[in-house]
């Protein structure tokens, strides 16, 4: 059984007296450890697919079950909860908490877990040092260059060691040279924690980084590529800790 | 979350400063209001009013219009029920309603110190026994006017040394200023020589104060002047009528304030709220349960109204602690206290107003759209 599986997902929208049907009857399965990127043009339900799998969109049919939860049975309690434990989500413009600490942001989800303080402040310092960023943990967002602040976001996506990490355009608001550093960062947090992705994104440059790439267009996939799943390699000594 | 919780209010310092102010602002009237209210009640009941009577002429309210013989005493003292009956002379600078009123009772030393419920801080009573022009000082009136022992005290034909300040377990005691029954009567003015303002009667512990009070007022009928009885507490009451009156109405401000502190704080918070909408679909997309959103918000806004409420409650009860504050009018006086109850019913209020006005904004929180919120700019 896949980790992500989505049957016959139906997403519609009405706009004014027209509907629009962003996901026609999908069905994807995405495998653990899988990098899968996710493009197309604007308005053809890449965020839509990307939302319904985080749980924070429900669709109009269809079932899509993550780790052997069927999600779209869950209430909005349950499902606060299960993406507590098992979802990790990295936005296009950080969406940092502006009152809290680089420290504290990536603290915040382990806080919805049953940890002890130690246990949390283990894991905040590794994944702040996964990506780089323990010298900058007192540091608030509007501290941080755009680049580091995406690094904080990742870091808080990745505290909770969950099951699937989705990544919403994760380098739309980013410099070149920024945006390389962090499609670095996320391939190393998938080939060497085996962190099962799914992203989102408009560049074909970006979306290469990916195991397996799809298309999506007018609700239904275009084209699929590079269907192996990445395998976990030797890598970075400090990911590998925080694994 | 209660860092977040805390860092928030403290990120937002403008808008938490004007809130709680406000908050203070509004809760310090509501207890100014309340302390009157209190003062109010504890002039009207309790064993003080509801066990001695007042003996008064008929027809009349200001002390200054009431004239009975000091000898009705000896009448008095031979009807059923009547422990002990002490002709009180009554001066007051005013008989209309002030916020400074003096008032002066004028009655036997010894019998005061027997009867009323008087604790000298300053002074002793030897000297207020021996001195013509000796006068103890209530607490509140000391405050008041900066008097303390060893001072001499003028207001109008009177002049007093003062030779002793008091505490007493009846507030309205503390706005008196006592001297002795002679001393008054003399005074340049009163031209009152045999005569009283009133009797105020102590009763035996079975006496039906009622009963008793028909009785006086029916034994004294036949002398020269016609009397009216009642207890010391409708006697008050109906002395400030008109202020009873007022003080009535002025419960519903009291109201007033808490409505105003409950809607500035729920006007901030769902401003707050509104401003930060993003902010909780981001917390909830990390996982965070929709009760837990509503809880933050209902902690920033009872934090914001604890804060203000009990700096406000805080102030007020400062202020009537340190400034002896009364109402008086024909002589009889509401002694605004600070109060272990106006302190509770401050901080309830407040955790109260402060949980009812995060709900609306809680709610919206809890419910937020996610999607369509993490759209936003």
């Amino acid at each position: 059984m896949a980790l992500v599986e989505l049957r016959g997902v139906c997403k519609r929208f009405r706009k004014g007296d027209e509907t629009i049907t962003p996901l026609d009857h999908i069905d994807l399965d995405i495998e653990a450890g899988e990098f899968v990127s996710l493009m197309g043009p604007s308005g053809t339900g890449k965020s839509t697919l990307l939302n319904l799998v985080s749980g924070i969109d429900r669709p109009d049919s269809g079932t899509i079950t993550v780790a052997g939860t069927e999600v779209t049975k869950l209430s909005r309690s349950k499902l606060a909860d299960w993406r507590a434990a098992n979802l990790g989500y990295i936005f296009q413009t950080h969406n940092l908490i502006p009152v809290l600490t680089a420290y504290e942001n990536v603290e915040l989800p382990t806080l919805l877990l049953k940890l002890t303080a130690s246990q949390r402040r283990q894991r905040v310092e590794l994944a702040l040092e996964a990506v780089g960023l323990s010298d900058r943990a007192d540091h608030y967002p509007r501290q941080l260059s755009g680049g580091q602040e995406q690094r904080v976001g990742i870091a808080r996506a990745i505290v909770a060691h969950p099951q699937v990490v989705v990544a919403d355009e994760p380098t739309g608001s980013l410099d070149t040279e920024t945006s390389e550093q962090v499609q670095t960062l996320l391939q190393r947090l998938n080939k060497e924690l085996d962190i099962t992705m799914l992203m989102v994104t408009h560049d074909s440059d970006v979306a290469a980084i990916a195991s397996r790439q799809l298309v999506l267009d007018r609700g239904k996939f275009l084209e699929q590529s590079g269907t192996t799943p990445t395998r976990k390699t030797d890598g970075d000594e400090m990911i590998k800790q925080f694994g | 979350m209660t860092t977040y919780v805390l860092k928030t209010i403290w990120r937002h310092r403008t808008r938490t400063l004007l809130t709680v102010t406000g908050a203070a602002v509004a809760m310090f009237v509501f207890c100014f209001v309340g302390s009157v209210q209190e003062g109010l009640h504890r002039l009207t009941t309790g064993a003080d009013a509801d066990r001695s009577l007042i003996v008064f002429q008929e027809s009349r309210f200001c002390p200054t219009s009431s004239r009975l013989p000091e000898d009705y005493s000896r009448k008095i003292e031979e009807v059923p029920g009547v422990r002990e009956v002490m002709p009180i002379q009554v001066w007051t600078n005013n008989c209309r309603a002030s916020l400074d009123i003096v008032v002066f009772q004028g009655a036997d030393p010894e019998q005061i110190r027997r009867t009323r419920p008087l604790t000298l801080t300053d002074g002793d009573w030897q000297t207020f026994s021996s001195q013509r022009d000796a006068a103890i000082v209530g607490r509140n009136v000391a405050q008041r006017r900066g008097l303390k022992t060893g001072d001499p005290f003028s207001i109008g034909e009177i002049s007093v040394n003062v030779t002793g300040i008091f505490e007493s377990s009846v507030p309205s005691e503390e706005n008196l200023i006592y001297t002795s029954l002679a001393f008054l009567q003399y005074t340049r003015g009163l031209d009152a020589a045999g005569l009283v303002t009133q009797h105020e009667v102590l009763l035996t512990d079975d006496a039906d104060p009622d009963r008793v009070a028909s009785e006086i007022d029916a034994v004294l009928r036949s002398g020269p002047v016609a009397t009216r009885t009642r207890r010391k507490g409708a006697f008050q009451a109906s002395t400030l009528s008109d202020l009873v009156d007022l003080i009535g109405f002025a419960h519903w401000l009291g109201y007033a304030c808490v409505g105003l502190v409950l809607s500035l704080v729920a006007t901030t918070t769902v401003m707050s709220v509104q401003d930060r909408i993003k902010e909780y679909a981001v917390l909830q997309t990390i996982g965070v349960r929709p009760l837990r959103a509503m809880r933050l918000v209902l902690a920033e806004s009872t934090i914001l109204c604890v804060v203000g409420g009990i700096s406000g409650t805080l102030l007020a009860l400062a202020a009537l602690e340190i400034g002896g504050f009364a109402i008086g009018a024909e002589g009889a006086t509401i002694s605004f206290q600070p109060s272990l109850a106006l302190a509770i019913t401050g901080t309830l209020v407040s955790v109260i107003v402060g949980l009812a006005a995060g709900i609306a904004p809680a709610v919206q929180a809890a419910s937020v759209p996610i999607v369509n919120a993490l759209r936003q700019a």
